[in-house]
């Protein structure tokens, strides 16, 4: 089981995710400076909006091709929703306002969701179980889940649409240039509020695709599953240069390839083996974070803040 | 000839207790090259702000052909009025045919759905957005560099995209603030006459400038601004003139000094 292939799909897969959540961090990011904290509780509403579609709307039993769309539509909505909330009616108000004051608003938004999601959604104060697509198919020595399959197939549609979006249409042009310079842009005839909300409702829709992906991957959901996702996705959007969308894909896939892989080979090296095993994994992530942002601080992608300005 | 495209009507612009514009009236006409000038702090660019709803002012009215302006650049932009920079300001890592592109973004429609979807549509549009593009870029004589980054060109094609950025707006009035900072004489002179096709198009055309050689051979009427207030308005000749005009720029004249009697802005 443990062999360097399958450790390298666990991390290209776990990167996925990783990589799809940081999407969010990093075009509201990339448009309003703004670091979003709150996205992982964007993303933990996802999965409970897909949960809610799976057991209190489709009839028992359907079959898991039809419900799955329905899922993602479901946590979709409904966390579209949260995140564009988010912004109208939290951030926008602060607009111009010191840095100081959205962050700390952010940091208040998640935990207000986590407690609404915690008091108020039945069960959700312990693991809720959620549909998992358990399947397994074997290719050569990697062994993989349906459900992994529905993540880099969702990943790799995701990730095409967003980049085509951001290039060629004309409301992704609209986004460049106001990331570029929102003044201006405005000046332009852009209507900077509308491309901030796009931003959001992106960034949410890619955290409700990663956050059914996550259920069908792991089989339980619960309040507290968007802080460590979060920070890992925000970690991989530094990591691969905040604000650039390639850069949190690659982000993501590096980071998830890096701590997985040292989780499992570091116990090997004389004098390592008590760091090996899945708890120390985030201590590799974040170690990973630190170097560098020691060699490289605008990250893998990143251009130098020089050329943004 | 003489509808008036845009109409100021006794503009105040007051941050605090300082009054940087105050109760200016204004009218440029369609066809017309208007010039605005004014010693520095003098409140233009100031005042160009308030035309493009960056600012909206304390007192008074801004119409374009009639209507009062939104209080919102974008919208001030779909209206029909476009604008230039003092500093340059082009999306520096977009391509010379993107930053025209974006110039047309209320000039273009596009739902999500048919831009997700690639309808036939939306690939015409798209066409169609790309070829007058590219008339401009043509207009402006950089069509050959279309795919290069703007933040790569020399400075002086910089400023010639940023009006033909400006132009993809489909403007009727075209505001130009300092559109020959830092440019050699010859460059000068080629704006000059962009700015004389520019009008031929039919775009009414409002300059800030401080070369005042560009502006008395540019423009059919100059307006000058001093400490906020509108001191003359006139032909060049009228204001060239003006014994005010010249001892807001250069001061009073000295009691009998024989280099200042003549009255002339050098």
């Amino acid at each position: 089981m443990n062999t360097l292939p399958q450790q390298l799909a666990n991390g290209l897969l776990l990167g996925s995710m990783y990589g799809l959540i940081a999407i969010g961090y990093t075009m509201v990011y990339g448009i309003v400076q703004l670091i979003n904290f709150a996205h992982g509780e964007i993303f933990m509403t996802g999965a409970f909006g897909a949960l809610t579609v799976y057991l209190y709307i489709l009839p028992d039993g359907t079959n898991m091709l039809v419900a799955v769309p329905l899922m993602l539509i479901g946590g979709a909505i409904v966390a579209v929703l949260i995140a564009v909330g988010a912004e109208r009616f939290a951030y926008r108000p602060l607009r111009g306002a010191p840095r100081l004051a959205p962050l700390i608003t952010a940091i208040g938004l998640s935990l207000a969701l986590q407690e609404v999601v915690r008091n108020f959604y039945p069960g959700a104060d312990r693991a809720r179980a959620f549909p998992g697509l358990d399947a397994t198919h074997d290719i050569g020595s990697v062994t993989i889940k349906d459900a992994d399959i529905f993540l880099i197939l969702a990943a790799i549609v995701c990730m095409s649409g967003l980049a085509w979006f951001v290039r060629k249409s004309r409301t992704g042009r609209a986004m460049q240039a106001t990331a570029q310079d929102p003044d201006t842009a405005q000046l332009m005839g852009i209507d900077t509020n509308r491309i901030i909300v796009v931003a959001f409702a992106i960034g949410g829709f890619f955290a409700a695709v990663a956050a059914v992906a996550y259920g069908l991957k792991y089989g339980n959901v619960d309040y507290r599953m968007g802080f460590l996702m979060g920070l890992k996705a925000f970690t991989a959007a530094v990591l691969g240069g905040i604000g650039n969308i390639y850069g949190a894909m690659l982000g993501g896939i590096v980071l998830g390839i890096a701590e997985t892989l040292a989780s499992a080979y570091i116990d090997e090296i004389p004098g390592m083996q008590q760091l090996g095993g899945q708890s120390w994994a985030n201590v590799w992530a974040f170690c990973l974070l630190i170097l560098v942002l020691l060699f490289r601080p605008q990250g893998l992608l990143g251009e130098r803040v020089a050329d943004r300005a | 000839m003489t509808t008036p495209v845009l109409e100021a009507r006794d503009v105040t612009m007051r941050f605090g207790g300082l009054t940087a514009v105050r109760s200016v009236d204004f009218t440029v006409n369609s066809g017309e090259i208007v010039g605005l000038i004014g010693p520095n702090g003098a409140g233009k660019t100031t005042f160009f702000n308030c035309l493009t709803g960056l600012y909206v002012p304390t007192e008074g009215t801004v119409s374009y052909q009639g209507t009062v302006l939104p209080p919102k650049p974008h919208l001030v932009t779909k209206a029909g009025i476009a604008r230039t920079f003092q500093n340059i300001r082009l999306f520096a890592n977009m391509t010379v045919l993107e930053n025209v592109l974006v110039g047309r973004h209320t000039r273009t429609k596009e739902g999500l759905w048919s831009a997700l979807l690639r309808g036939p549509g939306f690939k015409k549009a798209e066409r169609d957005s790309e070829e007058r593009a590219m008339e401009l870029l043509e207009f402006i004589g950089l069509a050959h560099k279309r795919d290069h980054l703007a933040r790569n060109l020399p400075y002086g094609e910089q400023r010639k995209l940023e009006i033909a950025r400006a132009l993809a707006s489909e403007p009727g009035l075209l505001l130009l603030d300092e559109p020959t900072a830092g440019m050699n004489p010859q460059e000068t002179r080629t704006t000059e006459e962009l700015v004389f096709a520019i009008r031929d198009r039919g775009v009414a055309v409002l300059v800030i400038e401080h070369d005042m050689r560009f502006i008395f051979n540019l423009c059919d009427r100059v307006a000058v601004l001093v400490q906020g207030e509108k001191l003359v308005e006139g032909t060049s000749d009228v204001v060239q003139a003006d014994e005010r005009v010249v001892a807001a720029y250069l001061g009073e004249p000295f009691e009998g000094d024989p280099s200042t009697t003549k009255g002339e802005v050098q």
